[in-house]
């Protein structure tokens, strides 16, 4: 306590010398001059006086013929008056302090743990959505609200927790381990589901799990015909329909039509034929605006941009608006060649297995393919024609419904 | 006076000094300071001078009234 006062006050350090120092210390007694710590060292003693002590011993060392020097400054007084003379430093520490405190107050990153299933860009979207981002208040968080938030508008998410530490918004989720269930198809199971043609075409194949087949083998169909109904008809004795049992119709069909291709190329092109010569342009830019910095205006006339920006970034996940690069201008011409027989063949050739190869990802089958390839002095043409084989089904809400229910009533009741 | 039951050191003005082992002394009521070196300091009291004789002794602080002295004390004697 006494440490704390004597700090608070201000303190200096002496060194006291010369004729008769006993003398000095009575009289500074007398005088109500506080003086502590004092040491022997022969030639001079040491001790320690406050700062107005100090300033009353003028008169006190003259009488008794000593001197004195200060060897050190402690205390608050001395303190304030040095940080006086560094006012920048002192401003600066007081702004870093209120800068601190004033960016505590806010969300600067977030992380999210135990998602498996949910990609931390779709959660990332959907804070975003709820107006939970990055550089937002902390009182502006409902962390309860999150939590019931996150949980409801995800099925697959099971238990949630939020917590704040520091200015990290920490997400913790659990997904749902267990399979999940759609419940829409045997919702509309109870209406009945056709299978519906989705193409012209000739059926090839057919197997029904569930449903009243309409068509066999070698049928013609059109598009939008009903190839299994999803309406089993329950018969009375007399074969009247009594009524419907509705299913959603499952078959495995297979329809065959034909398909016709062309495919078109000419013999000259236009190639880009880059000169070598470039323009590195740096760029500098923040949200939507950004500064290019070249003032004079570009000297090809035609040329290609390619940018590369990298944005600022403080911590792992804490990415600053600003982002800076360099864009690439890059000078051609258009130079107009002609393909040679083989380049044709292969360029024709390449569209068409590419083509074949997507039908192929979506489930068709060629059964028969017939390619002829035209030549004539401009351009090429290849003509396929294809016999393709697809389960080109769809489903639709059965058609057959109350009214025909209600005729077979009529019919029992005239019996 | 005794019957007073006042305190003697007022009355008479005579110095009271407590010593703490052989390392701290405190004093009270002394006139004044006549020598101070590391082995020896002698106070006027009243009627006689107080002598405190040792090594490495240091004042640790002082008023008109009282003083605190430490270090390793050897003898104390009235002149």
């Amino acid at each position: 306590m006494l440490h704390w006062i004597q700090y608070l006050r201000g303190y200096v350090t002496v060194r006291v010398w010369g004729y008769s120092v006993e003398r000095l210390l009575n009289l500074c007694g007398n005088h109500d001059v506080l003086v502590w710590d004092i040491e022997d060292h022969g030639d001079y003693h040491t001790m320690h006086i406050s700062i107005a002590g100090f300033f009353a011993l003028k008169p006190l060392l003259k009488k008794t013929g000593t001197r004195v020097a200060v060897t050190g400054k402690y205390g608050l007084p001395f303190f304030v008056s040095q940080m006086w003379r560094r006012k920048l430093f002192v401003a600066g520490l007081f702004g870093c302090i209120f800068f601190w405190c004033l960016a505590s107050r806010f969300i600067w990153d977030i992380q999210i743990e135990g998602n498996f299933a949910l990609t931390e860009d779709v959660l990332m979207d959907y804070l975003e959505e709820q107006g939970v981002h990055t550089a937002m208040k902390k009182s502006g968080l409902d962390i309860g609200a999150l939590e019931q938030e996150l949980r409801e508008d995800y099925d697959l998410i099971t238990w949630t927790s939020v917590q704040l530490r520091g200015t990290t918004l920490l997400i913790h989720i659990k997904e749902n381990d267990m399979p999940q269930y759609d419940n829409r198809n045997t919702a509309q199971t109870e209406k009945g589901m056709d299978l519906v043609a989705g193409k012209d075409g000739v059926v090839t194949y057919i197997i029904t799990r569930s449903g009243v087949p309409l068509v066999s083998c070698g049928d013609s169909v059109q598009k939008g015909d009903v190839l299994v109904s999803g309406a089993v008809p329950v018969y009375n004795e007399d074969t009247t329909v009594r009524r419907y049992q509705y299913v959603e119709a499952d078959a495995d069909i297979t329809l065959s039509y034909a398909r016709n291709l062309s495919l078109e190329e000419e013999i000259a092109y236009d190639e880009k034929c880059y000169t070598g010569e470039t323009i590195e342009i740096p760029v500098v830019g923040t949200g939507e605006k950004e500064v290019a910095f070249r003032f004079r205006k570009v000297p090809y006339a035609f040329y290609d941009t390619s940018e590369e920006k990298k944005q600022v970034q403080l911590l792992d996940h804490l990415y600053l608006p600003f982002y800076y690069g360099s864009r690439t201008v890059q000078e051609y011409e258009i130079v107009s060649k002609m393909h040679t027989e083989e380049e044709m063949k292969t360029l024709l050739q390449e569209r068409f297995r590419k083509i074949i190869s997507t039908l192929n990802e979506k489930g068709v089958q060629i059964a028969e393919k017939n390619v002829t390839i035209k030549k004539n002095e401009k351009k090429w043409v290849l003509h396929a024609r294809m016999q393709l084989e697809e389960s080109a089904v769809k489903l639709a809400p059965t058609t057959v419904t109350e009214p025909v229910e209600n005729s077979g009533q009529e019919d029992s009741q005239t019996d | 006076m005794e019957s007073l039951k006042l305190p003697k050191d007022t009355m008479l003005g005579a110095a009271i000094v407590t010593i703490t082992g052989n390392r701290e002394v405190f004093i009270e009521n002394y006139k004044g300071i006549l020598e101070y070196t590391t082995e020896s300091i002698v106070l006027q009291g009243k009627n006689a001078k107080i002598c405190f004789e040792g090594s490495g002794l240091s004042i640790d602080y002082y008023t008109n009234e009282d003083m605190k002295i430490s270090g390793k004390i050897d003898a104390l004697r009235y002149i």
